[in-house]
């Protein structure tokens, strides 16, 4: 007999078929992956663009969603008006929207027959859809919604004893957001900027939709699997372990950070 | 009069009123049981919340009046705050806390070296506030405080969570400074015995949920 409480017997069992499914299709990939020509199949034209590109937007999307997304999590966080639960409830739901969907709505608001994008190219000439341009907003559109609930929440958490005994001892409402509120919300900053990064690097529906498949274009590397893998190429199957091991490193990033954000809040 | 307030605030079924006035020099304590609106009360000294109705006075300037709608930021009223469980900026080293909002010349001063040495703070200066123990850190928060030019100081059951060796140097800590300190000074505490020691006089705050009946706190 083990000397500690009892388990339900046989419950993990059950679970081993979810644990199966998600670990298999990553050893596969791991397996097929041409590690004797990895280095060629991910530095051919094709790939190499779709990498640059990718990075390229995945940096500036992110970046926006720094930006733009602190400010709107904070306001989401303190507000007491009446409009904040329909702001949030919009400003997430792109996170259970299909992408492919989101990539649509985009399209419809900015592309030439949209909402705005057709005063924009009366007036100004800009043409958005199927630009890089668009990438970056297909990406914003669906990886910011992480950012800004990560970080309304982490907003929700400072103690507002702290910000007070900031202000009571002379601190501005400014300088108390800059000097004590960001640096007490760090780690949840870092986290979701990483969350988010890896969220729009993976995008694929509402750039397709909004930003179409261009090589070297519009075309980054989720798109390039799909597309390699239609061709039969070995790319699809290097960029894929590319994807694996990026998404591991964010893993093991977003693990240390999420613990030290626990033990700090504990604190 | 140094401190005049007269102060209804209502938040949902939750409502307290306040009347209250203390001259300069005096130490008020509130007492009441948990929940009662003590530390809502010194919140809305602090400029931390607003009165929903009637008026706040420091030193004859009105800092907070609902019919006129004036409203003292909590940064200009001169108001110090040792806050329940210190308030202490956690990111930052206690040397940092302790010249938050003042910069490097109060560093500098024959002051900061004084009250570093009162409140045997010199070894703690480098350590983040949560390497401390919780005697340590109401030091420091009370340190913080009394290096801050202030016209009136707010405590919030400083000595609550204290063990008792802890609770007898911060007390003695607290008297010699109210002795020699210009302000008014409020003092929170759910215990009489310490109101009785450290306070000049003393209230009681009492919250009405539901229906409105009033308690009504007052000082000469």
């Amino acid at each position: 007999m083990t000397r500690r409480l009892s388990h339900p017997r046989g419950l993990a069992l059950i679970g081993l078929p979810a644990a199966a499914l998600v670990i298999l299709p990553i050893a596969a990939v791991v397996w097929r992956t041409p590690w004797s020509n990895f280095w060629s199949a991910i530095s051919n034209e094709t790939a190499r663009n779709a990498l640059t590109l990718s990075l390229r937007t995945s940096v500036i999307a992110t970046l926006l969603a720094l930006i733009f997304g602190t400010p709107l999590a904070w306001f989401l966080a303190n507000s007491n008006l009446r409009g904040r639960s329909i702001v949030r409830s919009l400003v997430v739901l792109p996170m259970v929207l299909p992408p492919v969907v989101g990539g649509v709505a985009l399209l419809f608001a900015f592309g030439r027959r949209g909402l705005v994008g057709g005063l924009l190219d009366d007036w100004f000439g800009i043409r958005l859809a199927f630009t890089e341009t668009a990438t970056v907003m297909a990406e914003f559109f669906v990886a910011a919604p992480f950012f800004i609930v990560v970080m309304e929440a982490a907003f929700e958490q400072v103690d507002r004893r702290v910000m007070g005994a900031a202000r009571a001892f002379g601190a501005g409402p400014w300088r108390t957001f800059l000097t004590v509120t960001i640096p007490l919300v760090r780690p949840s900053l870092i986290a979701a900027t990483v969350l988010t990064w890896a969220r729009a690097l993976g995008e694929f529906g509402a750039t397709i939709a909004f930003a179409g498949n261009t090589p070297g274009r519009t075309q980054t590397v989720p798109l390039a699997v799909y597309s390699e893998l239609e061709s039969g190429n070995d790319s699809a199957l290097a960029l894929s372990m590319l994807m694996v091991v990026i998404s591991v490193v964010v893993l093991v990033a977003l693990r240390s950070r999420w613990f030290g954000a626990l033990r700090r809040g504990g604190e | 009069m140094s401190l005049v307030m007269r102060c209804r605030f209502v938040r949902e079924a939750f409502s307290i009123d306040v009347d209250l006035s203390v001259a300069s020099g005096r130490v008020l304590g509130i007492t009441g049981e948990n929940g009662s609106g003590k530390t809502t009360t010194l919140d809305m000294i602090a400029g931390l919340l607003p009165c929903t109705s009637g008026s706040i006075r420091i030193d004859n300037v009105i800092v907070d009046d609902e019919p006129t709608g004036q409203f003292v930021q909590a940064e200009h009223r001169g108001v110090a705050t040792v806050f329940q469980g210190g308030g202490l900026l956690p990111h930052l080293s206690i040397d940092r806390n302790l010249v938050f909002g003042r910069g490097r010349t109060l560093r500098a001063s024959t002051r900061f070296d004084d009250v570093v040495e009162a409140f045997d703070l010199r070894t703690l200066l480098a350590r983040k506030p949560h390497e401390l123990s919780g005697g340590q850190r109401q030091r420091a928060s009370l340190a913080r405080a009394f290096l801050s030019p202030s016209r009136i100081l707010l405590l919030d059951e400083p000595t609550t969570f204290l063990d008792v060796a802890s609770r007898g140097v911060v007390r003695r800590l607290m008297k010699q400074w109210f002795a020699i300190y210009e302000g008014t000074v409020v003092l929170v505490s759910h215990d009489p015995d310490e109101i009785d020691d450290v306070a000049d006089g003393s209230a009681r705050v009492r919250v009405s949920r539901g229906a409105m009946t009033e308690a009504v706190l007052s000082v000469a």
